[in-house]
């Protein structure tokens, strides 16, 4: 060993704290470079391996018109093609588990599959080079029956698995067009590289628009000759180099373009043998037609003869129908004729006799009155005689008529004197009249003259008294005079009173003698009157007696003449009936003829008649048969006709259809559009960003260490350096000391840090991803990438010599004179502070040199500020990673989306159906805030092309509402936005990935079944960018939406909050996924979790970053302290000296590191925030928005994280500054 | 009672396998206000008892103690103490704090003590009262050593100690700060031990101590001391 090679061996051992801070920068610095830049391409190569290993497509043919077998061919024999696979895929709705959700069905080559070997992690051996996409079974068997399948095993979904069910329910496509069977069993679980991502397996234009999970059916359990939906190919070659690479993509890309060229041909070929099939089927089909449509048409004509032969019968018949009809009525009028003759004739006869009859009975009637007129007279004849001789009393007429007329003699002589008498006795009645009167004037005259006398007497004698008296006196004679008239009026009524006394008792002895008892006069005349009455009646009696007898006499001579006429009258009538009777008997005879002769003639016409009504109701039966003969003819025509015609017609369309039929559109796809390749593809890049920018940091921070720590290392050589310049060595010679002094220690530290990272951080960066892919992990040792390792080796071995060499040069330019020199001290500087007099004053001494020191190593400050800013930064990138990626789930459910409950209904679902979910919801009392929309799966842009991204697109049905279950606000002036008819809302994420601001277009685009852009995109001016974290929405309101769609949405999303646990919510789910038109309950929860889960991805990078950032702080720190007490060691010795106590020590040296640090930290924090926001930027997937503020308890943490590790190296440091002996103060300065 | 005895001082070095006995059974006694110079060779031993004196090392055995205190049996903390407030220390490469003035560096060892004088006063006695705002670079290397002497007296030090203190001066310079030192001494009635290998020095001593082998090899005490500006070497 040289000397040379001794010294340095001894100064490395001298100096082992320096020698192994180089080291270890340098091993930080270009390990992580080298570590960083490895993870891209490991995963890349992890990647590849599992596509080579599993034969992954390189091409992806697909047409709009599907594949038949011809064209697998075709595709085979194009230039360049490797092998080929075609393969049926559906997108479908399924059931499985607990869960609906969209699932991708693709066709299993069984058979293949069966006879495949798995080869370690990645590979899959097969015989069969045309078997692709060569998949993994992971648990159970080969599906055999055709209700059989294997379902992906990289995500639970629903919780299915071997031995469960998935239940196919509709499809993007007509399902039954594609799937023989509905229902499947689970017979395995497999893992298909063709689905790398277990995030998204694809989008599609069902459920949520991403494909949640994929099944493998076998051939059988598809419809026979169903196209094929794609063909798979491999392009020769290509798996020799790393998928996603330029070369690779160069390989692929000239098959790729081959086969494009070929795409018109193909298309040409695929359009000819679809139309040749179907031209074939169809001419087949016509001619069917037309042959059946001939038979049908003679089978018409047939009839139609036949009915006509039928209607001309019908005619004839009817003719002579008519012609009877027509006999038969005149028949029947002349026999009517007749019989109303004949009986006209018999009914005058019949008059005639009647006639005779009635006045016969009349004249018997007058006869039978005349002798009961004569019966009479004889009885009362009989009687008047016998009544006559009664009275009489006499035996015969003659004798009873003498009597009578002696009667009436006697009875004349008695009333000739009753009548006498009767006069007398009226005679006396009027005397006793007037004299009761002249007594009564008397009596009144003589009262007034005073003389009161009861009766003429009286007055007579009082008058007799009053007389004699007056006279006796001697009275007046004209006092006497008128006494003695009254005396002679009395005296003469006296008189007239004895009188007619006398003549009434004669007349009554008269009477008494006659045998009439009267008491007086009146009685007498009554009596008389009686009697006289009395007589008179007997006279008139036997007057009556004699009357009657001569009446007697006369009726009995009339009774004779009566007798006699009535006995003639009875004889004539008798004589009339017997001349009736035979008048009757002879027209009876002649009636009865009459009649039998009719009746005969009746029936005959009857007959007729019963002849023609059974031949009209046969021509009517048969006119009823041929009319519905006709008219079985005519509607059987008709139908003919119509079914002739519409098979015609659809002949036509068929034809139509077929020679509308447009050349497919042949689409060539690569692995870039396969979603899971691409994602992978991307984050491997994205890491890639990340590996630029974060090993910069440690390289400056590896080159100031190296700068500061060998110039302070040739600072301590100096006079060596100046006895060997003396001494003749040259400047590459000297400096070659310190140049292998710093590449050994760099390149035993590149060589560390790059075995050791190279292997660490790609397994913590890959290990993180296997969690959302199914890559698998490389197993160890990884791949070193020579080029990688070298550049990054070379970079940092090359800024440590750089460093040394700028330090050793710049110490080599003073002559050797000087450099046996102490060197002069840097002197003492005032610094800007001291001009600020009453800070500086009131600053102790040790503080004073702290602030003087700090400036005084330029060098200095820059390593320590640069790298604990690193250091700080590094720790504020993962505390704000882990705040950026916990926001998004803590900002965005909550605060900005308000429902947790999301349920949709299928496409066909109507508004009656949304409102019974809706009321469903609500009836369970858990559930509120309850509002519809339509959601859209679309894709968005802008007009200058470049790449689309999924969107979903929400129409709320009542503008009004949508803040019950979303908040739009601006994220950073925190402004709520408005949201009306015409509002056009979009999230951040799509703002910030196409630069789009209020006012600005974006374009929607249309989507087909298998998720590829359809059309040009409806613009829509953005009026609003809300803060939004998860997903990209485009909120519309209604007359936004109409723009773009004039159809009337039905809103079938429904959002709601529930308060419900878990257990409640589950049942409420499975209520809704058993309603037929319901296609997907989700709960933010789940969507949660999901997010969690990727998301976990990024905890471990921080972990990394804060471990690394440990590294980096200790590094830094321990260098710096390292040199300031090494450098400072006299200075220190002599505070000691001096009588420093050891705490006094430490704050004069540390307090300057302390603060160095807190600058550095400072720094660091504004440093932190922009490569935060970088790396956030960077690793951010399109559909996640990071949370963009770092919180600020993340700043504390980073800032005390900091001083923490500051302390730390302090702590141990303190040792050395406790080691730092007294004596040195007197050692001289060399 | 002498104001600085060394009593069968021993101190001795493990390097390596060898034991080195850099002082090997020293004895001498020093008054107080005495200026007193320890001379020898090199690797006699002087700077050994400077650092024992000096409370910068301890003493392997033997007593050491300075006005009645002992300093050989104290701790690291107590001797700290007594290195604060007992001792000026003035070193051969002055020693001064490149980022502090002359003043600041005069008041960084008053700011110290219990009963410092005032600094600018201190600084103005060794002759740089207009100096006192300069770094050490701006000073020359007498002027760094005067602000140095300054610092050891400002703490008001029972003994100033003083290595080789014109060891990096030029002649004349050194002998200013030699007749600042005895100045010192004289006028301000201060204790100070100074230790060099010049024999020259030896005139201006009250007491001479000469060192050899770890040893006192001679001690002598001169009654009449020649004034440092007429010393020549």
């Amino acid at each position: 060993m040289s000397a040379f090679a001794k010294t340095i061996v001894r100064s490395i051992r001298g100096s082992l704290g320096r020698f192994l801070a180089i080291m270890g920068i340098v091993a930080l610095g270009c390990g992580f470079f080298a570590g960083l830049q490895m993870c891209g391409p490991d995963m890349r190569s992890a990647a590849d391996e599992l596509y080579d290993g599993t034969s992954l497509y390189d091409i992806r043919v697909v047409s709009t018109l599907g594949f038949g077998d011809e064209d697998v061919s075709r595709i085979h024999d194009v230039e360049g093609i490797d092998s080929v696979m075609p393969s049926v895929t559906v997108d479908v709705m399924a059931r499985m588990g607990s869960e609906q959700v969209a699932a991708r069905v693709s066709s299993l080559d069984v058979h293949a599959a069966q006879e495949s070997t798995e080869d370690g992690v990645s590979t899959i051996v097969s015989t069969d080079g045309n078997y692709l996409n060569r998949i993994f079974l992971r648990e159970g068997c080969w599906p055999r029956a055709p209700d059989e399948c294997v379902l992906v095993a990289d995500k639970a979904v629903g919780g299915v698995g071997v031995g469960d069910k998935v239940e196919v329910l509709y499809g993007s496509t007509d399902v039954d067009d594609v799937l023989r069977e509905r229902t499947f069993n689970v017979v395995g679980m497999v893992s298909s590289s063709n689905y790398p991502y277990t995030g998204s397996f694809g989008s599609t234009t069902l459920g949520s628009g991403m494909i949640a999970a994929y099944l493998f059916v076998p051939r059988a359990a598809l419809v026979d000759d169903v196209a094929y939906t794609e063909i798979y190919a491999t392009a020769s070659g290509a798996d020799a180099l790393e998928s996603g690479s330029d070369a690779y993509e160069d390989a692929v890309g000239l098959v790729s373009e081959r086969l494009e060229d070929q795409g018109d041909r193909l298309a040409e070929a695929r359009l000819k043998d679809v139309r040749g099939e179907a031209q074939g089927e169809l001419d087949e089909k016509r001619d069917d037609f037309e042959k059946e449509r001939d038979d049908a048409r003679k089978e018409l004509a047939d009839a139609k003869s036949e009915l006509d032969d039928a209607r001309k019968e019908l005619d004839d018949a009817k003719e002579e129908l008519a012609k009877g009809q027509r006999d038969y009525d005149d028949g029947a009028r002349k026999l009517d004729d007749s019989r109303r003759d004949a009986y006209d004739q018999l009914d005058a006869c019949q008059t005639t006799i009647d006639d005779s009859r009635s006045e016969l009975e009349l004249r018997q009637g007058e006869l039978d009155d005349a002798r009961a007129q004569l019966e009479e007279g004889m009885r009362a004849y009989g009687e008047g005689v016998s009544e006559l001789l009664a009275q009489t009393g006499a035996s015969s007429l003659e004798e009873a008529r003498v009597m009578l007329e002696g009667g009436v003699r006697q009875a004349d002589e008695g009333i000739q004197q009753l009548s006498s008498t009767l006069d007398g006795a009226g005679q006396l009645a009027d005397q006793r009249i007037q004299l009761e009167i002249a007594e009564t004037e008397l009596l009144w005259g003589l009262s007034t003259a005073g003389i009161v006398a009861d009766s003429v007497q009286e007055a007579k004698g009082m008058l007799e008294a009053s007389v004699a008296q007056l006279e006796g006196m001697g009275a007046p004679e004209e006092q006497i005079a008128p006494l003695r008239e009254s005396l002679a009026a009395a005296s003469e009524l006296v008189g007239a009173r004895e009188q007619f006394e006398a003549g009434r008792s004669q007349l009554l002895a008269g009477l008494a003698a006659q045998g009439i008892e009267a008491a007086d006069e009146k009685q007498a005349a009554e009596l008389l009157g009686a009697t006289l009455e009395e007589t008179k009646a007997k006279r008139a009696q036997a007057q009556e007696g004699l009357d009657a007898i001569a009446q007697l006499e006369a009726s009995a001579a009339e009774l004779e003449s009566g007798r006699l006429q009535l006995e003639d009258g009875e004889r004539q009538i008798a004589e009339g009936w017997e001349k009736l009777e035979s008048g009757q008997s002879e027209l009876d005879g002649q009636r009865t003829d009459a009649e039998g002769k009719l009746d005969d003639a009746q029936r005959e016409l009857d007959d007729a008649r019963g002849k023609l009504e059974s031949g009209k109701s046969d021509l009517a039966s048969g006119t009823k048969e041929y009319e519905s003969g006709k008219a079985d003819y005519k509607k059987a025509k008709k139908e003919a006709d119509t079914e002739l015609a519409d098979a015609e017609k659809k002949l036509d369309d068929a034809q139509a259809e077929i020679d509308d039929i447009e050349e497919p559109e042949i689409y060539v796809l690569d692995r870039s559009q396969n979603e899971g390749a691409l994602t992978y593809d991307a984050d491997s890049h994205r890491i890639d960003h990340i590996a630029d920018v974060f090993p910069f940091m440690f390289f400056l921070v590896a080159a100031l260490v190296a700068l500061t720590t060998m110039t302070r290392m040739v600072e301590d050589d100096r006079i060596e350096l100046g006895t060997y310049k003396a001494l003749g060595y040259g400047t590459a010679r000297i400096a070659s000391k310190y140049l292998v002094y710093a590449g050994l220690a760099g390149t035993i530290g590149a060589t560390v840090g790059i075995l050791v990272l190279s292997q660490v951080l790609p397994f913590i960066v890959t290990s993180s991803y296997a969690i959302i892919y199914v890559v698998p992990l490389h197993p160890f040792p990884l791949p070193i990438d020579p080029l990688i390792a070298l550049a990054s080796g070379g970079l940092g071995v090359g800024v440590t010599l750089l460093a040394t060499w700028v330090a050793v040069v710049s110490s080599l330019r003073e002559t050797p004179a000087t450099l046996m020199l102490p060197r002069a001290p840097v002197a003492g500087k005032r610094i800007l502070l001291e001009r600020v007099g009453p800070v500086w004053r009131r600053l102790s001494f040790s503080w004073k040199v702290t602030c003087r020191n700090m400036f005084r190593y330029k060098r200095r400050l820059a390593m320590t500020v640069i790298g604990i800013s690193g250091c700080t930064a590094l720790l504020l990138v993962g505390f704000g990673l882990h705040d950026a990626i916990w926001d998004i789930i803590d900002c965005q459910y909550g605060p900005i989306i308000h429902y947790d409950t999301t349920v949709a209904l299928d496409e066909d679902a109507n508004s009656k159906d949304v409102k019974e979910v809706v009321s469903a919801l609500e009836s369970t009392g858990e559930v509120t805030d309850i509002i519809r929309v339509q959601g859209e799966n679309m894709q968005a842009g802008v007009r200058d092309g470049g790449e689309k991204i999924r969107v979903q697109v929400v129409v709320p049905q009542d503008e009004s509402q949508i803040e019950k279950a979303v908040t739009f606000v601006n994220r950073i002036s925190r402004e709520p936005i408005a949201f009306d008819e015409g509002s056009v809302i979009i999230t951040e994420k799509l703002s910030l990935k196409y630069g789009l601001e209020v006012g600005d277009e974006i374009l929607l685009y249309d989507q087909d079944a298998i998720g590829n852009v359809v059309g040009d995109g409806h613009p829509c001016a953005v009026t609003g960018v809300a803060e939004n974290y998860v997903g990209n929405y485009v909120y519309l309101g209604k007359k936004a939406w109409r723009e773009i769609d004039a159809e009337k949405p039905v809103f079938s999303t429904v959002y709601a909050s529930t308060t419900a646990d878990d257990e409640v919510r589950a049942g409420i789910a499975q209520d809704l996924r058993d309603r037929d038109d319901v296609s997907t309950v989700v709960f933010s929860d789940e969507t949660i979790n999901l997010y969690r889960n990727m998301l976990s991805v990024v905890d471990l990078v921080v972990v990394v970053l804060i471990v690394s950032a440990g590294a980096l702080a200790f590094i830094v720190l321990y260098n710096l302290t390292n040199i300031n007490i090494g450098e400072r060691v006299r200075e220190i010795a002599s505070l000691k000296v001096l009588g420093f106590t050891r705490q006094e020590v430490y704050a004069y040296i540390f307090r300057e590191i302390l603060l160095l640090a807190i600058i550095g930290d400072v720094f660091g924090l504004a440093f932190g925030t922009w490569l935060e926001t970088f790396v956030v930027v960077t690793a951010e997937v399109d559909y996640v928005m990071f949370g963009r503020t770092i919180h600020p308890v993340s700043f504390t943490y980073a800032f005390i994280l900091t001083i923490v590790f500051c302390g730390l190296i302090m702590f141990v440091m303190r040792r050395k500054l406790d080691r730092v002996d007294m004596v040195e103060s007197l050692k001289s300065v060399d | 009672m002498a104001f600085v005895e060394f009593v069968d001082v021993c101190k001795t070095y493990q390097m390596g396998d060898v034991e080195v006995h850099a002082v090997d059974g020293m004895n001498f006694t020093i008054e107080e206000g005495e200026l007193v110079v320890i001379v020898g060779p090199s690797g006699a031993g002087k700077t050994t008892v400077l650092n024992m004196l000096g409370g910068m090392d301890s003493a392997t055995s033997g007593t050491i103690t300075l006005d009645g205190r002992e300093i050989s049996g104290m701790g690291e903390r107590e001797l700290t103490q007594y290195r604060r407030h007992d001792i000026g220390f003035v070193f051969q490469f002055y020693n001064l704090v490149q980022n502090l003035t002359a003043l600041e560096n005069v008041e960084l060892a008053s700011q110290i003590c219990a009963n410092p004088l005032p600094a600018d006063e201190v600084l103005a006695q060794v002759g740089l009262a207009g100096r006192k705002d300069n770094f050490p670079a701006q000073l020359s290397g007498g002027e760094q050593q005067r602000v140095a002497i300054a610092r050891a007296l400002a703490k008001n030090p029972k003994l100033v100690l003083a290595d080789e203190p014109t060891g990096a001066l030029d002649y004349q310079t050194g002998k200013q700060i030699l007749g600042l030192l005895q100045e010192t001494c004289r006028t301000g009635g201060r204790t100070v031990a100074i230790v060099t290998h010049n024999l020259a020095f030896t005139q201006i001593a009250d007491r001479v101590i000469h060192v050899r082998e770890g040893r006192a090899d001679r001690i002598e005490r001169n009654m009449s001391p020649a004034d440092a500006s007429v010393v020549e070497w």
